[in-house]
C-alpha cells in the first residue's frame, strides 16, 4: 500500500507466524480466565473441603480429611436444604415443561401480530431472577396481595402463604416456573417450527386427528429441542437461589442447598464446611448431566 | 432460525379464530400481568394500596413512590454499577470469544472439537460452587467491593454462550472472501477485524446482547461479593428498601418499573436477535 514500508501493526506483524501459533495465541486469554476464574476455584474447592477453612477465626487452615462430611451428613440443615431444592427441581422442571409446551403451542398459532406474542415470552426470560422472586412475594402478600385478592372474590379462603412452609414452597415453585417456562417456550417454538408442514397434511389425508397428530409427530420430533432444555432448566434448578432468597418462609425452612452454601460461605466464612457442601451441589449436577446425556446417546440411536 | 413468519400448525390442535384470539390472550396475560401488575402498584398512593377489594388500575395515580424510590436507595449509582459492570463484562467476554471462536472456526487446528468441548463445559459447573473458592480468593486479593469482583467472573460465564455463537457465524462467512482480502494484503488478522467480524455483526450482537442481560441479571455474585453500596448493582440493591420488618411495596414496584427500563428497551431493539441467539444456542448446543 505504502512504498516507504512504515512500522506495520502490532498485530499485523503477530500474523506473520504460523497457524498453529497463531491459533494458540488466539485461544490463549480464553483459557487463561477460563483457568483464573473456573479450573483453579474449582481445584481450590475440593482441596478446602478437605481442610478446616474459617476465615472468622483466623486460625490457619487444617486438614481434616473427610470430616467436613462427615458433618455434612449429620446435618439436619443441610438434609432440609437439600430437601427443598429437589421439590424445586421435582415440580420446577416438569412444571416448566409442561407449561412452556402450553405456551409454545399457543404461540405458535399463525397470528398476524408475532411482536407482541414474542415480546411476552421474551420479558419473563430477561426479567432478572432476584426480581421475579420480589414481584412474586408482593402477589402473594397476605394482606394486599392479588393472589388472595382473586382467591377472596372466587369465594376461597385467603392464605398466609408466608407463614407456611408447604405454601411458601408452593409460591416460590409457581415463581419459578413462570419465570422459566418461557425460555422453554422459546426454545420448543423453534423446535416445533423445523417440523415440516407436510407431515401434518400427510397426517391430514389420513385422517389422523389432532390429538393424533400432536402424540404421534409433535411430540416425537420435539424430544430433541426438549432434552437439550431440560438440561439447562435442571442444572439452573438444582442451584436455586435467587427467588427463594426474595421469598422467604418462616425462619429457614424453605432454605435451598444454594442458600445453605452462601450462608456458610459468606456470612459464617466456614470455607471448609461451604466446600464440602459446594461438592456434593456439584456432583449432583454432573450426575444430572451423564444421566442427560444418556438419553441423548441413546435418543440419537 | 428463519421463523417469523410460520403458517403451520405446529402443535395441530388449535384451529379457528376465536381460539387463536383466546391462545394470544393467554400468552400476553403469561407475559405481561405481572410487569403490568408491578405498573399499577407503582402508581398508586398508600390508602389506595391497603384499599380492599383491591383496585385493578389506579384511581388517582401519583408519582411520589417515584420520588421515594429515587430517595430511599441510590438508584442511579446502582443502574450506574449495573450498567458498568454488564457493559465491561459484554466488551471483555466479546473479544475474548471472538478470538477463541476465529480460531476454531478458521484456524488449522486439531482438536478443535476438544477445544470448542472445553470452553462450552465452563457452563456446567454450577454458579454457587464458584462462588465460595471465588470468594477467599476475590478476599485475598483485596478485590471484594470493586467492579472487578463482577467482570471477571461474568467475562468467563459468558463464553461458552459467545463462542458458540460466534464459531457458527465465523463459519458461515464465505471463505473466498477473507483469502480475496488477504491477497489485497490483508494479514490473517487483519482480515479478521476487516472482514470476518463486520460480516459476523448479527452474530456479535446477539452474543453481546445475551451476554449483557446474563450479566445484568446476576445476583449471587453480586450479592456474596459487592455488599457496599457503592458496587452495589441492582438486583441487590433492589432488595435493599425492605427493612426488617417492612416491605415498602409501593416504593419497590416503582424501583422496579424503573429497574426493567434498560432490560425491556433492550428486548424491545433486539427481539429477534435474542430470540434467534437463545435457540441456536439450544438446538445446536
Amino acid at each position: 500500500m505504502n512504498s516507504t514500508q512504515p512500522k506495520r501493526p502490532f498485530f499485523d506483524r503477530l500474523a506473520d507466524m504460523n497457524e498453529t501459533t497463531l491459533a494458540a495465541l488466539l485461544l490463549a486469554p480464553a483459557f487463561i480466565f477460563i483457568s483464573i476464574i473456573v479450573v483453579y476455584p474449582v481445584a481450590t474447592l475440593v482441596w478446602n473441603s478437605f481442610n478446616d477453612v474459617r476465615l472468622l477465626t483466623g486460625a490457619p487452615s487444617r486438614w481434616v480429611g473427610l470430616e467436613n462430611y462427615a458433618l455434612l451428613l449429620a446435618d439436619a440443615q443441610f438434609w432440609r436444604a437439600t430437601k427443598n431444592t429437589m421439590i424445586i427441581v421435582l415440580v420446577t422442571v416438569p412444571g416448566s415443561l409442561v407449561v412452556g409446551l402450553g405456551l409454545a403451542l399457543l404461540a405458535n398459532m399463525p397470528f398476524k401480530w408475532r411482536g407482541p406474542i414474542r415480546l411476552s415470552l421474551l420479558l419473563p426470560w430477561a426479567t432478572p431472577l432476584a426480581f421475579v422472586g420480589l414481584i412474586f412475594a408482593w402477589f402473594f402478600h397476605s394482606e394486599y396481595g392479588v393472589i388472595n385478592d382473586l382467591l377472596r372474590r372466587v369465594g376461597l379462603a385467603p392464605q398466609i402463604w408466608f407463614n407456611s412452609p408447604t405454601l411458601t414452597m408452593m409460591a416460590i415453585c409457581i415463581a419459578t416456573i413462570w419465570k422459566t417456562s418461557s425460555f422453554m417456550a422459546l426454545i420448543l417454538l423453534a423446535g416445533l417450527q423445523t417440523i415440516p408442514k407436510s407431515l401434518y397434511e400427510a397426517a391430514d389425508v389420513d385422517g389422523a386427528s389432532k390429538w393424533r397428530q400432536f402424540t404421534d409427530i409433535t411430540l416425537p420430533l420435539l424430544v430433541p429441542s426438549m432434552l437439550v432444555a431440560l438440561i439447562f432448566r435442571t442444572l439452573t434448578a438444582i442451584q436455586s437461589f435467587d427467588i427463594p432468597y426474595s421469598m422467604p418462609g418462616p425462619g429457614e425452612e424453605t432454605q435451598t442447598l444454594a442458600m445453605y452454601i452462601h450462608m456458610n460461605a459468606v456470612d459464617y466464612l466456614d470455607l471448609g464446611y461451604s466446600s464440602a457442601l459446594a461438592v456434593v451441589m456439584f456432583g449432583l449436577s454432573m450426575a444430572t448431566t451423564f444421566i442427560y446425556l444418556r438419553y441423548v446417546k441413546a435418543d440419537g440411536k | 432460525m428463519s421463523s417469523t413468519l410460520n403458517t403451520g400448525l405446529g402443535g395441530g390442535i388449535f384451529t379457528g379464530k376465536r381460539l387463536r384470539w383466546f391462545a394470544a390472550a393467554i400468552v400476553l396475560m403469561n407475559g405481561f400481568f405481572p410487569a403490568m401488575w408491578i405498573l399499577a402498584t407503582a402508581f398508586k398512593a398508600e390508602i389506595e394500596l391497603t384499599a380492599k377489594p383491591i383496585t385493578w388500575i389506579p384511581h388517582s395515580p401519583t408519582l411520589n413512590n417515584f420520588i421515594a424510590a429515587f430517595r430511599d436507595q441510590p438508584l442511579p449509582h446502582y443502574l450506574l454499577n449495573s450498567a458498568i459492570v454488564a457493559l465491561s463484562a459484554m466488551a471483555l467476554s466479546l473479544f475474548i470469544s471472538a478470538l477463541a471462536a476465529y480460531a476454531i472456526a478458521r484456524l488449522n487446528l486439531r482438536h478443535r472439537g476438544v477445544i470448542l468441548t472445553s470452553i462450552i463445559a465452563v457452563s456446567m459447573f454450577p454458579l454457587v460452587t464458584l462462588m465460595v473458592p471465588l470468594f477467599e480468593i476475590m478476599r485475598g486479593l483485596g478485590l471484594l467491593n470493586s467492579y472487578w469482583a463482577l467482570v471477571l467472573p461474568y467475562t468467563v460465564l459468558n463464553l461458552p454462550i459467545c463462542t458458540l455463537i460466534l464459531v457458527s457465524f465465523f463459519q458461515d462467512i464465505p471463505r473466498d472472501l477473507e483469502n480475496a482480502a488477504m491477497i489485497d494484503g490483508c494479514t490473517r488478522l487483519g482480515a479478521l477485524w476487516r472482514i470476518v467480524v463486520p460480516l459476523a455483526a448479527p452474530g456479535v450482537f446477539t452474543a453481546g446482547i445475551l451476554a449483557f442481560v446474563n450479566a445484568w441479571d446476576e445476583f449471587l455474585l453480586a450479592l456474596s461479593f459487592n455488599s457496599a453500596a457503592a458496587y452495589r448493582t441492582l438486583p441487590v440493591g433492589i432488595q435493599m428498601y425492605q427493612g426488617e420488618f417492612s416491605f415498602p411495596w409501593p416504593t419497590i414496584s416503582a424501583a422496579l418499573v424503573i429497574a426493567m427500563i434498560p432490560v425491556v428497551v433492550v428486548i424491545l431493539i433486539f427481539q429477534e436477535r435474542v430470540v434467534s441467539g437463545l435457540t441456536s444456542g439450544g438446538l445446536k448446543g
